[in-house]
């Protein structure tokens, strides 16, 4: 028998093999991708590394943010081996149930991650994977540790960076940082799982350009877990880069100095440099020392008080409180009325008293006059001008012409809106227009008599303490404005092109040396009522505020800005409940005023009357 | 003299070619997979490059030995040569386990795997009882006495227990298949019992062995792709049920044949080969989709004990470990590969694979040199195995051909079982990649089974018997 063609049934046996490993072999290695994925991860860790944030400076370039390196214990279960929980327990200063809590927390805890798909948590805690034991440890703290951490297998220390401030001041200007949320991870993918983020201010505002850009190392893991090599001697590692230096408006000393004068009191202060808009301090009281909500332990422990403080020392005044402006609106009335035409600088108006009520003084016989005694008959006669102008024969349509028109005045000095700048938690005040009263009393079912509180900055006027400050800076500039805003330059870009853009208001220029030789006269003529912020070495402007808050007692509020020639600063004082404008916060903005002209104050009696005013 | 001239002139160049690069390429990814920075020199013999390059060199000096001596000995030793190799397998049994094997014999780390040379003394003494049969093959006595030869050992290296080497003394079989001897005595007489019924020869009889390991192969190809589901990049939301992917498979394969025949062979071939392929297409999906639906109808605990043995669980990290890395090894390098030296899954110092250097050479390898390499590699092995059946088909001697395709048959299966678990096309058994693994047995014991093949077939103008 011949069995010679039996070689091919073997032949055709391992030409079959060969055929399908070769065409098996080719989709593993070039068709399928999930084989190299699982490669990926098994044997290869992506090490994130998160720069430090920018450094913050203020205009005089005083570093005021800065970073401060923290240490974590850190844990990875798998490589813990035969712990000695007394002996451990001991190093870190704690007792053994608190050590065994402190593992199951993280077993249960951060471990578990929740899967917003199904709605359920699972799981997710992993024996090789680093978990933080204890967080945020100081380089003290740490110390102690760290030179016997060689005795426990599984255990090392890692370094973090947080937020450190040089002052305990502008809290409420940086705002603070805290971990991310799961659904800002789901939006932006920079972020992992413990990454921070910007809160409020300006780590908020400027969170993509602070958080800098992290870098990626990609590292060959062996079974245990243990690095071994960088992945193709690091052919796609990325370098972390801390984010562009950060150089705000902010003068830290007279920010801090605001805060140091309004202790004790609820209020704030906004001083803005009115030839560039920025914004030299930004006080809000109560405040707090930034430094208390530095890193995730501090939060925790002192987020809370501070929240539920009845003071709200975490609501920024200067940027959402709305009040009525009081007084200091009468500056507004004489502009639009001057432009209008309807009255000139030498207009007069006796203090009679049959509308609304005044303190007594002589009659003003001319408009700065008329500013320096405050007088509430001359601004109501001003604004019923304005807004009864005769545009027409009907008393009511020609309030409503009057009254939108007046409005669009309010508009162009930067109220009755918010600004489009980078500070967050603005809010917009109020300035009422014919559409608003309609809603109130009905159309052409009111006129200026039914509205005449607006004259004198009472009713239904809001403005907010910035915009306040900003009317201050746009009467100094003789008509214009730059939009306020934190930020003077980011890395090497100076002031970013949109602060760099005049805001110009319905009023020419020459009608505001009538009023600024008004607010002169305030602060420095005897009979103003802005007497407390004279200075013998410049000229300020101010005008005083006492806006009505019944039952409460009243606000007092002072704008100002000097020296009259070149105005170096604008500012707004508003201390809530405090009595009369002229009083306490008029002295306050001469000091604040002085601090920054002069770099000190000399009238240290003052400054104590002010620092031992308590107003709760 | 003259005849030193006659070996070197006779002696089949291209086979030894292939066999010595295989032994380069192995030796380069031992170095690499088992590279030690703080000991870069290939000589350096405290690492295993180092030693396994004194393997090769003895392994060499051994095959110049066996060049040098006359074949005619193996013939004539053939039966002491297969009796030592048996006294060692019993020597083994009572050596210290190493591994939960005693697979083991010598002292510390210096020993030799007496399985891996009893496969020669088998593969000498079959050569020599089929050559030696003069009677008619088909007889009841004849296959007792070749499947005796084989099974003698086989029992001894179960009892190890070495699971890997026994499954390759089942490539004998194909070589008495070869030779005519198969179980179609055994068949014929349990048929014949039946009254009435008269066959001289049974088509299932005496292809039972070349039918048996088809139906064995595709059954356990099933059995391993029938879970998983293939996806494409390229058409997102396409799924190929495993079991379909093993069809379409077959069809491809039946194609690929029917051309092959039609290009070769003869007209009435091609008519042959279609009814052939048609019918054996058929009986293969049957097979397939049988074992698919059996599986799949079988009780949960009786699925998972399969699955178990299959390495099948999905349990990357657990039962599955093994396999779970080695493919993800091999399938990470890609077209062209990570590199030489870059192996990153399946390196012995990350040691996600284990055994790297040994049975899972195959996944360093593959994942440095990407399906460039490996398809190379497949080429030069299947070119290597092609070469050993050309020889043995030349020989005028019948008991160097049956030595020849022992030769083949169990490179075959060490290539086939090697790289097919490595590709999750065979179940995890531990052995070794001939030429390329690292230990000193393994080289020795191929190298030699190598060398006294190119002798004997140096010596074919003369060796008649």
């Amino acid at each position: 028998m011949n069995f010679d063609n039996r070689k091919y049934v073997i032949i055709s046996f391992i030409i079959t093999v060969g055929i399908i490993y070769a065409f098996r072999l080719f989709y593993m290695q070039v068709v399928d991708d999930s084989w190299a994925l699982r490669a990926q991860q098994i044997s290869e860790k992506r090490k994130v590394i998160t720069p430090p944030r920018s450094a913050v400076y203020d205009r005089n370039g005083v570093k005021i943010v800065s970073n401060r390196t923290f240490y974590n214990l850190m844990m990875v279960e798998a490589n813990i081996k035969n712990l000695d929980t007394v002996a451990f327990a001991k190093l870190i200063g704690w007792d053994v149930p608190r050590v065994k809590a402190r593992f199951r927390e993280i077993v249960q805890g951060e471990g578990v991650y929740f899967n917003k798909h199904t709605g359920k948590t699972s799981s997710n805690y992993q024996k090789i994977r680093p978990y933080a034991f204890i967080e945020e440890m100081t380089l003290d703290e740490i110390a102690n540790i760290a030179s016997h951490l060689e005795e426990f297998k599984g255990f090392y220390e890692e370094v973090t960076s947080m937020r450190s401030y040089t002052y305990a001041s502008g809290a409420n200007i940086f705002g603070y940082i805290s971990e991310v949320y799961q659904e800002e991870i789901d939006k932006d993918s920079y972020y992992r799982r413990g990454d921070n983020i910007g809160r409020a201010g300006i780590e908020r505002f400027y969170e993509q350009e602070l958080r800098g850009r992290k870098g990626v190392r990609y590292i060959v893991t062996s079974a245990m877990n243990n690095d071994v090599e960088p992945y193709m001697n690091g052919k796609y590692d990325t370098i972390a880069k801390q984010g562009p230096d950060f150089k705000l408006g902010i003068d830290i000393e007279l920010q801090a100095y605001g805060e140091k004068l309004l202790k004790g009191k609820r209020g704030c202060v906004v001083a803005i440099e009115p030839s560039t808009g920025e914004i030299l301090a930004l006080v809000s009281a109560p405040s707090f020392d930034p430094n208390l909500l530095v890193g995730k332990r501090k939060i925790r422990k002192n987020y809370p008080a501070l929240a539920k403080d009845p003071d709200k020392p975490l609501y920024p005044r200067p940027l959402a409180a709305q009040y009525p402006p009081g007084s200091i609106f009468k500056l507004l009335q004489s502009l639009i009325a001057l432009q209008e035409g309807v009255i000139t600088p030498e207009y007069g108006f006796p203090c009679n008293k049959s509308m609304v009520g005044c303190h007594n003084h002589p009659n003003a016989g001319n408009l700065p006059d008329g500013i320096k005694f405050s007088c509430n008959p001359y601004f109501y006669s001003v604004t019923k001008k304005v807004i009864q102008e005769g545009r027409s024969k009907n008393n009511f349509v020609d309030a409503e012409m009057g009254l939108n028109k007046w409005a669009d005045y309010m508009h162009s000095f930067g109220l009755g809106k918010k600004f489009d700048t980078d500070i967050t938690g603005l809010t917009s005040g109020l300035i009422p227009d014919a559409k608003y009263y309609d809603k109130w009393y009905g159309h052409h079912r009111w006129a200026f008599s039914t509205i005449r509180s607006i004259s004198i900055g009472q009713g239904e006027v809001q403005l907010t303490p910035i915009q306040m400050a900003n009317v201050g800076a746009m009467i100094a500039n003789r008509g214009w404005f730059y939009t306020p805003h934190f930020v003077k330059s980011i890395g090497r870009k100076g002031p970013l092109p949109e602060y760099k853009k005049k805001h110009y208001t319905m009023v020419d220029a020459h009608h505001f040396d009538a009023v600024k030789e008004g607010m002169r006269r305030v602060v420095n003529e005897d009979g103003g009522t802005g007497r407390q912020a004279r200075s013998k070495d410049y000229i300020t402007c101010g005008k005083t505020g006492t806006v009505e808050n019944k039952p409460k007692k009243d606000h007092s509020v002072f704008l100002a800005f000097a020296p009259m020639k070149n105005p170096k600063i604008s500012i707004v004082v508003f201390i809530e409940n405090a009595g009369f404008g002229g009083t306490w916060a008029a002295p306050i903005a001469g000091l604040m005023i002085e601090k920054y002209i002069k770099g000190t104050v000399s009238d240290t009696v003052k400054e104590k009357r002010i620092l031992d005013f308590n107003v709760y | 003299m003259r005849q030193d001239e006659k070996i070197i002139s006779n002696i089949d160049w291209p086979l030894l070619g292939v066999f010595l690069l295989l032994m380069l390429m192995g030796l380069a990814t031992v170095y690499s997979v088992a590279y030690n920075p703080e000991h870069p020199n290939i000589f350096d013999f405290s690492q295993k490059y180092g030693k396994q390059l004194v393997w090769l060199f003895v392994s060499l000096f051994l095959g110049l030995l066996v060049l040098l001596i006359d074949a005619d000995i193996y013939r004539k030793f053939a039966t002491p040569i297969y009796l030592f190799t048996l006294v060692l397998l019993v020597i083994v049994l009572f050596m210290p386990s190493k591994n939960g094997a005693r697979a083991w014999l010598g002292i510390g780390t210096l020993g030799i795997q007496p399985a891996e040379f009893a496969k020669i003394g088998t593969a000498l003494l079959l050569a020599r009882y089929i050559s030696s049969v003069n009677i008619k093959l088909q007889n009841l006595n004849t296959v007792l006495v070749a499947n005796a030869i084989i099974l003698v050992p086989m029992v001894l290296i179960l009892l190890q227990p070495d699971a890997g080497t026994f499954v390759v003394y089942t490539s004998f079989l194909f070589v008495m298949y070869r030779e005519g001897i198969t179980y179609d005595p055994l068949v014929l007489k349990l048929i014949n019992l039946i009254p009435g019924i008269k066959f001289k020869q049974t088509w299932v009889g005496s292809h039972f062995i070349p039918i048996l390991f088809a139906v064995v192969f595709l059954c356990l190809t099933t059995l391993l792709v029938s879970n998983n589901v293939i996806t494409f990049d390229f058409l997102p939301g396409v799924e190929i049920p495993g079991i379909v992917g093993v069809l379409l498979t077959l069809v491809v394969i039946s194609i690929f044949g029917l051309y092959i025949v039609r290009y070769i062979g003869s007209r009435r071939d091609r008519k042959n080969a279609l009814v052939v392929i048609i019918i054996g297409f058929s009986l293969c999906s049957l097979i397939s989709l049988g074992t698919n639906y059996g599986f799949q109808s079988l009780a949960k605990h009786q699925k998972e004990r399969i699955e178990l043995f299959l390495g099948l669980r999905e349990d990357p990290d657990g039962d599955d470990y093994n396999r779970n890395r080695a493919m993800a090894a091999v399938g990470s390098g890609g077209l062209l590969g990570k590199g030489y030296n870059k192996a990153s899954v399946s390196s012995v110092e990350t040691n996600h694979v284990p055994e790297s250097e040994t049975d899972f050479i195959f996944c360093p390898y593959a994942e440095e040199w990407g399906f460039l390499g490996t398809f190379v590699f497949v080429g030069l092995y299947m070119f290597m195995l092609f070469r050993v059946i050309m020889i043995a088909e030349r020989q005028r001697s019948r008991f160097v051909r049956v030595y020849a395709y022992t030769v083949a048959m169990i490179l075959f299966y060490h290539f086939a079982v090697n790289v097919g678990m490595d590709i999750g096309f065979a179940p995890v058994i531990g052995i070794p990649l001939p030429f390329f693994s690292y230990g000193g047995s393994s080289m020795m014991s191929f190298s030699m089974f190598m060398f006294i093949l190119l002798r004997l077939d140096s010596q074919r103008s003369y060796i008649l018997q």
